[in-house]
């Protein structure tokens, strides 16, 4: 059930309305054809990254993707969760981490589902920030793939989306946009700076695959 | 769906020039293909592209234009729409025009609703008249006057080289006194779009081939004299011989033919020249080998509203 209503909304809604309204254009969408679970890190600019990184995935696996997003500004409300379970297929979780144990590990959380085969959207930045630059990593992806090593780190690059839905507005308006997917990241050492410095560099490279 | 194919109605000159887009393409596709196979080169490359391409925009643009009219209207409707998403891409817009960007794009179902319904007059004062009015003041109501000046002057703009200039085209099909007797829009249709894409191939391959004197160096280095002339005098003599889509007499073909090629010219150079501004090399990268869509009809937006008036008055009046 949960499964009919993601493809609904996004390889049937949200796809076209990307696609035809909007103007995103889909790179490299190939590197997702593997079923194996994936940790998928991209650049936050936009509310509309999500979407347009869940119209992408296969139908056949979208239920089993899960965007993480932080448990202050999209929990709140009981009603916010929901919605953000059931249309988003969202995880959230505390942007800190755990000082006692009675607190919830965000890197724990993650680490769990993928443990259960799912796989997982994180924006390494933290928050949006400011519109079409990218900042600094936060070291939760570098815990996250040092805590498991063999799961595959796929980088994106989201070129644009930032001026279809600014941070503080509410109007999607369309302009011509790109989503580029890159192959699954190879890391050198498992230090959590190194994971971190990585993962940024991949990400730059993945935004010169198209150009 | 009945009623779809029984609206499918070809006559014979419109038949006549299907079969010669085709035969170019045809020709046009093994000549690169032969070419490619004893002289491999980066040109031929790239026109191989370009040829691939007109394949798609062909197809596309016959099932548009013979199928049914509403899914010409609908068509072009999209391409003005296109268009204006690729423009406002480069822009670089404040923030407070995000709102009245709407109204930009919710003036193309306006203006192509006028085409459909021939309601001449409305069709041809909306955007220079209530739109230039409109839009301005949408902007004051925003409230940020920081270089409203230039938003004030870019969006209008906009909306005449992508929504009314060709919209003409949707007009020429629905016009009542263009579709009676031995006048048809689509043939009219047919020969404006055909007449404007030859001068534009030929425009570029009198330059590559004999190309040295530059008409606008500041602007466009690939434009030059000889291809120019070259393509103004080819079309000229196409025009001429695809007269048999228009009801005009020679004099008439000769002139109207001469004046498209013009016209396409200036719509060229204007986009050149517009990109030259936003520092691109391309408008984007719908059209492979072509780049965006306003690298394709930055003619047409140009030649289809005086080419429907130039008609207007020879013909009508």
């Amino acid at each position: 059930m949960k499964k009919l209503i993601l493809i609904i909304i996004y390889t049937i809604f949200w796809r076209n309305f990307l696609k035809i309204i909007i103007g995103l254009k889909y790179y490299n969408q190939q590197v997702l054809r593997k079923k194996k679970p994936f940790i998928l890190i991209a650049n936050h600019n936009s509310h509309m990254d999500t979407m347009a990184i869940m119209s992408s995935m296969p139908p056949r696996y979208i239920h089993r993707v899960h965007p993480v997003a932080a448990d202050d500004f999209f929990g709140g409300s009981r009603f916010k969760e929901i919605l953000m379970r059931y249309m988003v297929n969202a995880t959230l979780i505390p942007r800190k981490r755990a000082n006692s144990d009675e607190d919830v590990d965000p890197i724990e959380v993650m680490s769990n589902l993928l443990k259960k085969g799912r796989s997982i959207i994180i924006y390494p930045e933290g928050s949006r920030g400011v519109p079409g630059v990218m900042t600094d990593f936060k070291k939760g992806i570098g815990y996250l793939v040092k805590q498991n090593p063999t799961v595959d780190v796929i980088p994106v690059y989201l070129d644009g989306l930032h001026k279809t839905l600014p941070k503080g507005k509410n109007l999607i308006l369309p302009y011509n946009c790109r989503i580029i997917f890159g192959d699954s990241i190879n890391f050198d050492s498992f230090d959590v700076e190194d994971i971190v410095n990585a993962a940024e560099k991949a990400i730059y490279k993945v935004k010169l695959l198209v150009e | 769906m009945e009623k779809l194919i029984s609206s499918i109605d070809l006559n014979a000159q419109i038949q006549w020039v299907i079969a010669i887009i085709l035969s170019i393409l045809v020709i046009a596709t093994t000549t690169f293909w032969i070419w490619n196979k004893l002289n491999p080169s980066k040109l031929v490359d790239e026109m191989t592209l370009r040829t691939r391409s007109w394949w798609g925009m062909c197809f596309i643009f016959l099932f548009a234009s013979t199928v049914h009219p509403i899914i010409t209207y609908i068509g072009l409707a999209f391409l003005s729409f296109f268009t204006l998403r690729e423009v406002y891409t480069l822009l670089k817009l404040r923030d407070a025009d995000r709102s009245t960007l709407v109204a930009c794009y919710l003036s193309i179902p306006i203006q192509y609703y006028f085409a459909y319904q021939g309601w001449y007059t409305m069709f041809l004062i909306f955007i220079p008249v209530f739109m230039f009015i409109i839009i301005p003041f949408l902007l004051v109501l925003s409230g940020d006057t920081d270089d409203i000046i230039r938003s004030m002057c870019i969006l209008p703009t906009s909306l005449m080289l992508g929504v009314f200039g060709i919209s003409h085209l949707a007009l020429l099909i629905s016009f009542p006194e263009m579709n009676d007797g031995d006048i048809s829009g689509k043939a009219l249709l047919l020969f404006l779009i055909f007449i404007t894409e030859a001068n534009d191939i030929m425009q570029f391959v009198f330059g590559k081939i004999f190309g040295k004197h530059k008409i606008l160096p500041k602007v466009s280095p690939n434009k030059t004299w000889e291809g120019f002339i070259g393509g103004v005098i080819s079309t000229t003599i196409i025009g001429y011989f695809m007269g048999f889509l228009t009801p005009l007499n020679s004099w008439q073909l000769i002139l109207i033919s001469f004046c498209i090629a013009v016209l396409g010219f200036m719509g060229d150079a204007i986009i050149s020249a517009v990109k030259r501004d936003f520092g691109v090399k391309d408008m984007g990268d719908s059209i492979p080998g072509h780049g965006g869509f306003l690298d394709r009809i930055d003619s047409l937006s140009t030649t289809s509203s005086p080419f429907f008036h130039l008609i207007y008055f020879m013909v009508i009046v």
